[in-house]
C-alpha cells in the first residue's frame, strides 16, 4: 500500500519536433485547439528590450469583457445565438469558479456549450448530460448549432428552462469576440454589468543567467528539466542552488552556458489562439535576423479551471490543473513543442 | 467533487479564538465547517450535554470563502466520547439541536455497536492512543452500507510526534478494513495554526493509505454525503422534514437544505455515486 506513495499523480508530456517549413507540421492545429489561454510568456535570450514589431503584436491582442453574475441562460438568447454563436464569433469561460468545487461553464467558438456541474446542480438542471470521466461530476456538452437545440425546439426549451428557473446558474463570465464580432455582443452586454479589459503585458529584463545549450538537432536537453528551467526563469526563481539557501534546489540543465542578458515577457488575460499564432509568426521574423543566440521560447498556459482543454476534451483538477504547451523555436525554422497536462486530462494532440 | 469541508473545529469558549479559527478556514478555502462540542460523560458525573451557541452569537459576520462570493457555512456538531454503552442515548432530545452527531468508541464492543446500530453520522477514530482493538471487516462494511463515515483528525499529529505515530498507525489500520471508502479527514483544530488547506490534507491522506482520488473525496464528496445523511436523520427516511416554528429554535442556524433543498433532500443520501 505504501507503494502508492512513490507514484505521483499522472502527468502527460507530449513532445513534438518539426519545422515550420514542413507542410505537414501540425503546429497551427495544435495551437488552434487550445481555445482558452490564460498566459503567454516569452523568453528572448541576449535581448534587453522588446523589439518594436513584437511590442506592436502584444499591444494588438484582442480585448475581452468581464461580465459579473451573468445568468447563463442569456447565452442561449435567440438573438445572441443567431448573431454571434452560430457565426463562430464568440467564446467565453466562467471566471472565479473552481473546476473541482463549483459549476463551470465554457462556450467554445464552434458553438458548443460545456457545463461542468456537481451532482446536485446537474440533478436540478434536468437535462441529459454525461458523467465526467475523472471524478464524481458531470461534464456535458451541448452543441448549440445542432438542429436538436435550435431555438423554439423542445430540447432548446428544456435547456433554457433548466438554466433559467430550475438551476438559475449565474457566474462571472469572461467573454471574447473575434475581430468584427463586437457589435453583436452589445445587445447581450447592455443587459449585464460588464467591463472591458485588455491583456496585461509585463516584461522583465534578466542579467547574467545560466541557460542550457540549445540547438535544434542535438538531443541536448531532457524535456522535463528544460521545462523546469523555463518555469523557474519565468517565475524569477533562482537557479543557483547555493548551499546557504533552502528555498529552491532547481538548477539549469547541463550542458550550460551563460547569458549576459535576456528578456522575459508575459501577457495575461483571455487570449485567443489567433493572437498566439500571430505572435509566433512575429517571433519567427525576429529569429530570422542574425542574432547572437539562435533560439526563443514561448509558453502558453491554459486556464486551470476551464472545463475543456485541447479540442474540447474534458479537463479537471486533481492536485494541479496544468494544461500548457511550450514552443522552442530556432533560427533555422525548426521547433520543439512540448504539450503538458495533469492527471485529469486526456492526451494533448 | 464538491466543495471542501472541515467538519471538526473544536469549540472553545474564547470568542476571539473561534472567530479567527473560522476566518482561517474561510481563507484556506473551506466552504463549510462544523464546530465540534465534545461531551465526555465518563469524566464527570451529572454532566449535561452542551447546548450549541447560535452561530450569530459567536461571530457577527461570516467571512467569505477565499476566491468565491459566498460566506462560509458553519454547522454544529456533537461528539460523544463513549466508554460505556449507557453514554450514548439514542433519540435523546438534546441531540436535535446539533446538525451532525458523532461518537468516539473506546472499546471494541462499543465500536461494533456504533457501526451496526447507533444512529450517528460519524465515528471518530482515536488518534491520541494506540487503538486497543482491530477493525473487523463486518462492522466496517455495515457502517459503510448505512452511510456512516469514519473520521481521522490530523491536528494531534501536528502538535505532538508521538501522536503523529498513533494517528498514522490507527489510520492505516482503518484503511485496511474499509479500503478507503467512507472516510473523512478533518482537523480537530484548537488554534488557527493547526488548520491546513484542502490540498495539503489530500496529500496527508496519501500517508494514511488512501489513493489520490479517495483522499480528495475525503475532504469533499464524502463530507457532503455526511451532511446530507445528517439531514435525513432528522427526517423520516429523508422524505419528510419537520421544523419547529417557535422562536427559540428558529434563531439557531440549522443546517439549511442548501443547494440540495429543492429536490435531492427527498432522496436517501447516497454515499457513493454509481454510474
Amino acid at each position: 500500500m505504501f507503494g502508492d506513495l512513490e507514484r505521483t499523480p499522472r502527468t502527460l508530456l507530449v513532445c513534438d519536433r518539426s519545422s515550420f517549413l514542413d507542410e505537414k507540421n501540425r503546429l497551427s492545429s495544435q495551437v488552434e485547439q487550445l481555445h482558452f489561454n490564460y498566459k503567454v510568456s516569452m523568453l528572448l535570450p541576449e535581448c534587453s528590450s522588446a523589439p518594436s514589431h513584437l511590442e506592436a503584436v502584444l499591444n494588438s491582442f484582442n480585448s475581452f469583457y468581464l461580465i459579473r453574475k451573468l445568468p447563463i441562460h442569456e447565452l442561449l438568447d435567440k438573438h445572441f445565438l443567431e448573431t454571434s454563436v452560430h457565426q463562430g464569433l464568440v467564446s467565453g469561460l466562467s471566471y472565479r469558479t473552481r473546476i473541482d468545487e463549483d459549476n463551470c461553464v465554457a462556450l467554445m467558438p464552434n458553438g458548443h456549450l460545456s457545463l461542468s456541474l456537481d451532482k446536485d446542480s446537474f440533478e436540478l438542471l434536468g437535462v441529459e448530460g454525461k458523467l465526467s470521466k475523472f471524478n464524481q461530476r458531470t461534464n456535458s456538452r451541448y452543441d448549440l448549432t445542432d438542429s436538436s437545440l435550435a431555438p423554439g425546439g423542445r430540447g432548446y426549451q428544456r435547456l433554457v428552462t433548466g438554466l433559467r428557473s430550475r438551476l438559475q446558474l449565474k457566474t462571472d463570465f469572461l467573454l471574447s469576440h473575434h475581430p468584427g464580432g463586437g457589435a453583436s455582443l452589445q445587445a447581450l452586454l447592455s443587459r449585464c454589468d460588464w467591463s472591458e479589459h485588455r491583456p496585461e503585458v509585463r516584461s522583465h529584463a534578466l542579467t547574467d543567467l545560466f541557460c542550457p545549450l540549445l540547438t535544434s538537432d542535438l538531443q541536448s536537453c531532457d524535456p522535463h528539466h528544460l521545462l523546469e528551467w523555463l518555469g523557474a526563469v519565468d517565475a524569477d526563481v533562482s537557479c543557483e542552488n547555493s548551499s546557504s539557501s533552502f528555498l529552491s534546489s532547481l538548477v539549469c540543465p547541463e550542458p550550460k552556458t551563460t547569458m549576459s542578458r535576456a528578456l522575459s515577457v508575459s501577457v495575461c488575460g483571455l487570449l485567443s489562439p489567433q493572437d498566439v499564432h500571430r505572435l509566433i509568426q512575429q517571433i519567427r521574423c525576429y529569429l530570422e535576423q542574425p542574432r547572437l543566440e539562435s533560439w526563443a521560447s514561448l509558453t502558453v498556459h491554459g486556464f486551470v479551471d476551464s472545463p475543456v482543454s485541447w479540442g474540447g476534451d474534458e479537463h479537471g483538477v486533481l492536485k494541479g490543473g496544468e494544461n500548457f504547451y511550450s514552443l522552442l523555436m530556432f533560427h533555422d525554422h525548426t521547433y520543439h513543442l512540448h504539450l503538458g497536462t495533469g492527471a485529469h486530462d486526456t492526451c494533448p494532440p | 467533487m464538491s466543495v471542501f469541508m472541515d467538519l471538526n473545529l473544536s469549540f472553545t469558549a474564547e470568542r476571539s479564538r473561534l472567530k479567527s479559527l473560522i476566518e482561517t478556514a474561510a481563507h484556506l478555502g473551506f466552504s463549510t465547517v462544523a464546530i465540534n462540542y465534545v461531551f465526555e460523560p465518563a469524566t464527570k458525573k451529572k454532566q449535561e450535554i452542551p447546548i450549541p451557541t447560535p452561530i450569530k452569537e459567536l461571530i457577527d459576520e461570516l467571512p467569505v470563502v477565499q476566491g468565491r462570493y459566498r460566506p462560509i457555512r458553519v454547522l454544529n456538531r456533537l461528539t460523544v466520547v463513549m466508554s460505556d454503552s449507557s453514554h450514548f442515548r439514542p433519540n435523546a432530545a438534546e441531540y436535535r439541536c446539533f446538525d451532525l452527531l458523532s461518537v468516539q468508541p473506546t472499546t471494541e464492543k462499543l465500536f461494533h455497536a456504533a457501526c451496526m446500530i447507533y444512529d450517528v453520522d460519524i465515528i471518530c477514530i482515536s488518534v491520541t492512543e494506540k487503538l486497543p482493538f482491530f477493525f473487523k471487516r463486518a462492522p466496517v462494511n455495515r457502517a459503510v452500507d448505512r452511510g456512516v463515515v469514519f473520521e481521522v483528525s490530523y491536528s494531534a499529529a501536528i502538535r505532538d510526534s508521538t501522536r503523529r505515530r498513533y494517528t498514522i498507525a490507527n489510520a492505516v489500520s482503518l484503511m485496511e478494513s474499509c479500503k478507503g471508502k467512507n472516510v473523512i479527514l478533518s482537523s480537530a483544530a484548537e488554534k488557527p495554526l493547526e488548520l491546513r488547506g484542502p490540498y495539503d490534507i489530500t496529500n496527508l491522506g496519501l500517508l494514511f493509505g488512501l489513493s489520490d482520488r479517495d483522499a480528495k473525496e475525503a475532504v469533499s464528496s464524502t463530507c457532503r454525503s455526511v451532511v446530507l445523511h445528517a439531514e435525513t436523520r432528522k427526517s423520516a427516511s429523508g422524505i419528510m422534514y419537520t421544523m419547529k416554528t417557535c422562536s427559540e429554535s428558529s434563531s439557531q442556524q440549522e443546517a439549511p437544505p442548501a443547494d440540495s433543498g429543492e429536490a435531492p433532500a427527498a432522496k436517501r443520501a447516497k454515499h457513493h455515486l454509481t454510474d
